[in-house]
């Protein structure tokens, strides 16, 4: 599904943010990426979804080598994928439900379905009701379930997910996860960035240790 | 649609900006159409009442004028002829000129000669062929004179001109600015919104999908800076004459002021929405490629 060969990025001159990196992630595999604070977690991911290039290296995605797509068509790569960025990234200017019917919109949901779906996904992490407020009025964890919410809305065949319990407390981390183990029961690859140690050992999938940039295989947990 | 609606609140102070730049330059195009407009409509007015004036010599008799009015008739150009006597030409002086009353009173006989008055069809005032038959009429026996004052026709159908050209020219020169101030308040929108763009693209938006809310700006803003400036443009066209007042006198039936007409008013509202779209179409191009 996902495959990578010697990737390699590079910031600045003699700064690797990954080096030399090859992994292969099955359909319907849930991994998490886990490592120290800089160890490249974020990059691997963002190379994944092409927000950034690799300095050397290609990756294939469901057969297709991302870094050949053209900028005009990166958009059939990423509707195939939810995404959960470490900061979120939601439409301050628009209210909770529309930022999680974005991914719908755009892939031209009916209006009917699109309520049905975002309201059913709010439910699941308990949001509904603050579906008609705007971002701004929710607290740090209630902005990040809403990226959680507008990553899974639509299904997506992967899930790419960067620190998504990072400002969650403990009971509500366990239940995202929960929920991202039930969008891979139905068939979605998932892939978590996480460095919270406590929560990948309780769900014990593969994982995937990175440090300066390097895999370095499993950790010793 | 409601995404439009809430950039154009947000970032209303540049957006007024924007809509009164435009609204300018459509008030100046709209002025001068509306002036041509005007003029083009006095002209036509003054050639429909256009006749030509046999002035007949004092010793014409009967049969003879008869004869002259039907050679007259027979011309194609002609849709009519009629007799002005000796006195009636009189009495439409009397009745015209009234404070000259005392002029003919002096007078120990009618001054005024009789004449043939022929009305020319509509569309011919203009042609070359009429002033060959005024020429020629001049010649025939039993006139004295021939009168036919196309001077003032032409002249306001060469202002109704004039003053298009300006508008077109001037209204042009100011429209092509309001398309570069469309276009970089459409930038600055862009701009600012940088990051919603971002995340639009990264969630899988197309390029065509991020467009259309900013499209649609640019249309409103644009259709909306011309339907203000039609707005004023119907203000002032109502209440000018008010404004002037009876100074205009005897004017006042001839120069009546007209409102653009709804095809061009349209037109206008069309214009200022196709600018809007191209001015937020070039930056968008802009922006996009990056």
């Amino acid at each position: 599904m996902i495959e990578l060969f010697h990737v390699w990025k590079q910031y600045q001159r003699s700064q690797w943010a990954l080096q030399d990196i090859s992994l292969q992630v099955r359909r319907g595999e849930f991994i998490f990426i886990t490592g120290p604070s800089g160890s490249g977690k974020t990059t691997l991911l963002k190379v994944i979804f092409r927000e950034l290039f690799p300095t050397e290296g290609q990756i294939v995605v469901d057969g297709l080598n991302i870094l050949k797509i053209p900028d005009h068509r990166i958009y059939r790569l990423r509707r195939t994928m939810g995404i959960v960025f470490q900061d979120f990234r939601l439409l301050f200017n628009r209210k909770v439900f529309d930022n999680v019917a974005l991914p719908l919109q755009i892939l031209g949901f009916p209006r009917k379905e699109i309520r049905h779906r975002v309201f059913n996904t709010l439910r699941l992490i308990n949001l509904h009701h603050k579906m008609w407020d705007y971002p701004a009025h929710l607290s740090y964890g209630e902005q990040q379930r809403v990226a959680i919410a507008r990553a899974v809305v639509n299904n997506p065949k992967i899930i790419l997910a960067d620190e998504p319990t990072g400002n969650l407390d403990p009971e509500l981390a366990f239940e995202i996860i929960s929920l991202f183990k039930e969008v891979n029961k139905q068939g979605a690859t998932v892939i978590i960035g996480s460095h919270d140690r406590e929560l990948i050992r309780h769900f014990g999938h593969r994982i995937l240790f990175l440090q300066a940039g390097k895999l370095i295989g499993k950790e010793a947990l | 649609m409601e995404l439009t609606v809430n950039s154009l609140w947000q970032y209303r102070g540049r957006n007024v900006f924007s809509v009164t730049i435009i609204c300018l330059s459509f008030l100046i195009l709209g002025v001068f159409l509306a002036l041509s407009n005007n003029l083009q409509f006095t002209a036509k007015e003054l050639s429909s009442n256009m006749v030509i004036t046999f002035f007949l010599k004092k010793n014409i008799g009967p049969a003879d004028r008869e004869a002259l009015q039907q050679k007259i008739k027979n011309n194609p150009l002609i849709t009519g002829v009629r007799y002005v006597s000796a006195e009636e030409a009189l009495r439409r002086f009397q009745k015209n000129f009234p404070e000259l009353q005392s002029i003919l009173e002096n007078l120990k006989s009618n001054p005024f000669p009789a004449s043939l008055e022929a009305r020319i069809q509509e569309r011919a005032s203009a042609s070359s062929q009429v002033l060959k038959f005024v020429n020629e009429a001049s010649g025939l026996s039993g006139v004295e004179d021939v009168q036919f004052n196309r001077d003032w026709v032409e002249k306001m159908e060469s202002l109704s001109r004039l003053a298009r050209a300006v508008g077109f020219f001037l209204g042009g020169i100011l429209i092509l600015a309001s398309f570069f101030i469309i276009s970089n308040v459409i930038k600055l929108n862009v701009l600012a919104r940088k990051n919603e763009v971002e995340i639009l693209r990264l969630v899988g938006a197309t390029n065509v999908f991020i467009r259309i809310p900013f499209l649609l700006e640019g249309i409103l803003l644009g259709a909306l800076g011309s339907l203000v400036s039609l707005g004023i443009l119907f203000l002032v066209i109502k209440f000018f004459p008010i404004y002037l007042g009876p100074s205009l006198g005897a004017l006042q039936e001839l120069i009546r002021f007209r409102y653009l007409s709804l095809s061009q008013s349209f037109s206008l509202i069309a214009a200022g929405g196709g600018i809007g779209l191209l001015g937020s179409a070039s930056s968008l191009a802009r922006f996009l490629k990056t």
